[in-house]
């Protein structure tokens, strides 16, 4: 599903991609809102084929920590790297996005948009591809998310599950390297929570790399294979399903997990 | 009332045909010089030293335009930008009607201006990190997706713009224009029936702004578009029209 190691800032020159390099590499990473310290010194990697959670309680800067990741915050301190190269500096923003893809908690589809058109916006404005290409893409993509009968739909007229599906395919129709989920479902019904982690857990499947803010822990434990828990602004622990379910070192990932 | 319409329809058809022109081409233009200047001022802040600087200059210009211009009355700006222009061309006058279109062309776009920004403002972030995180710059995210929705929104105001101007053209009369007022002031110098005459052109006017406000009522409703879609595929052969509630979260 990935296709992987085109260099993203040397235009098409090929570089060569150590096999050991992570495709997301955060080092050291700090975020400051004025003097509110939100991450502190954050180190972790993304694999390719890695599904990694990030859990923790609310407040504890999960969302910042994505957001450092597609630059949609400038980091204060530390660095991203993406295939070992260093993206940190803002201008090179929207590069990186067409790389690294982002699903929301509130979807943010296209109001004024269908939903095949959704999809077909960032690879006929981004990718430069033709009409009929990116709607063939944008086909491909509505039907592995089970959407693709809802082609002439808005947005306002789908159910939150169904909107949350589409936004996966628009994100997917930029064959992205890696996907960072933010809390995809905590804005849903509780029936239609369902839908979208099998979504998820197809795409997971199929060695899509994500990166998943998420509260459910079932999902974080039959899907991922790395698990990270956060609070304050720094990573506690992290670890296997198996080891941070069932034997969590730290005091405070006990506390958490037995919250929640 | 009636012998008046009779006697001098022709003169009002004139009127009324300069002040819709002035009235539509005022709108449309004023419009997209709102858009320009909402589109400009919207554009988030370079990170480049220069270039703030001279993105700050043109916010303090463009400002400084939209208050002057809604600050002073659109009677006072059609007499000093024709007799402006006359003093700088050695007493040669610019033509009435490009006068009256420039005036109301550019009166209008100061408050369109804020009309835009206010309707581009008014769109949930939401909808520019939905597209920048496909990797969209900022201007393709504006007039992909925030500027459709904002023009959506902004529409009764654009109406209401509309409407003000068709009765706003009525003080070009100051600079000689022959617009519908002009055209009245003339009928009661040669009638002296002041009462029926303004009565009637009360009404012309009316008939006008009332016709336009149900004429964009229905564009919007037009643009909204139905609340159904079909769902393709579907089992059942002819594809079945779905109708749903609409539901906004
Ligand atoms: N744009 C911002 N400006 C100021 N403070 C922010 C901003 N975004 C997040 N924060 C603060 O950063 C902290 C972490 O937020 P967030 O990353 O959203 O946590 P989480 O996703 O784990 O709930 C919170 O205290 C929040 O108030
Ligand atoms: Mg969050």
């Amino acid at each position: 599903m990935t296709e992987n190691s085109t260099p993203y800032l040397q235009n098409g020159a090929v570089t060569a991609t150590n096999a050991d390099e992570p495709l997301v590499r955060v080092e050291h990473l700090g975020k400051s809102f004025g003097d509110h310290i939100v991450l502190k010194d954050i180190d972790f990697s993304v694999r390719q084929g890695d599904v990694t959670c990030i859990i923790g309680p609310s407040g504890s800067g999960k969302s910042t920590l994505l957001r450092c990741i597609n630059l949609f915050e400038q980091p204060t301190s530390g660095r991203i790297l993406f295939h070992g190269e260093n993206v940190t500096a803002a201008r090179k923003a929207n590069l990186l996005r067409r790389r690294v893809g982002m699903v929301f908690q509130s979807f943010n589809l296209f109001n004024n948009l269908n939903v095949l058109h959704n999809c077909t916006l960032g690879p006929r404005k981004v990718l430069k591809l033709k009409r009929a290409e990116a709607e063939a893409l944008a086909l491909k993509y509505l039907r592995v998310v089970g959407m693709d009968a809802f082609v002439n739909a808005k947005p306002r007229q789908l159910s939150g599950g169904q909107k949350q599906r589409v936004a996966i395919a628009r994100a997917l129709c930029m064959n992205p390297e890696v996907l960072l989920f933010d809390e995809p479902t905590s804005a849903l019904d509780p029936e239609m929570v369902g839908e979208v982690l099998a979504t998820m857990k197809t795409l997971a499947e199929q060695g899509l790399t994500m990166l998943v803010v998420t509260h459910e822990m079932g999902f974080a434990r039959d899907v991922a294979n790395h698990v990270v828990f956060m609070d304050g602004g720094v990573i506690v622990e992290e670890g296997s399903p198996e080891q941070m379910f069932t034997s969590p070192r730290q005091e405070r990932t006990k506390a958490f997990l037995s919250r929640s | 009332m009636l012998e008046i319409l009779r006697e001098y329809y022709s003169d009002i058809l004139l009127g009324v045909g300069y002040t819709m022109l002035v009235a539509v081409i005022g709108t449309l233009a004023g419009l997209l010089i709102g858009i320009l200047i909402g589109v400009y001022r919207t554009i988030p802040n370079p990170k480049n030293k220069v270039a703030l600087v001279f993105k700050k200059a043109g916010d303090y210009l463009l400002s400084a335009y939209v208050e002057v211009f809604r600050g002073t009355p659109m009677m006072v700006q059609a007499m000093v930008i024709f007799w402006g222009f006359a003093l700088l061309n050695d007493g040669k006058t610019l033509d009435v009607t490009v006068s009256g279109l420039v005036i109301v062309s550019v009166n209008t776009g100061a408050y369109m201006a804020e009309i835009v920004r206010g309707g581009i403002i008014s769109i949930d972030k939401g909808q520019f990190e939905g597209a920048h995180a496909l990797g969209l710059t900022h201007a393709q995210t504006m007039f992909n997706v925030v500027l459709p929705q904002a023009m959506r929104n902004i529409l009764p105001s654009v109406s209401n713009e509309f409407v003000i101007n068709i009765k706003d053209t009525s003080v070009l009369n100051v600079i000689g224009f022959t617009e519908l007022f002009f055209v009245a002031k003339d009928i009661v110098t040669q009638t002296y029936k002041t009462f029926q005459t303004y009565l009637l052109v009360a009404m012309v006017y009316f008939v006008l702004t009332f016709g336009i406000s149900m004429i964009l009522r229905l564009v919007e409703r037009k643009m909204d578009g139905g609340k159904n879609y079909k769902i393709l595929g579907s089992q059942n052969p002819d594809a079945e029209t779905f109708a749903r509630e609409v539901k906004h979260d």
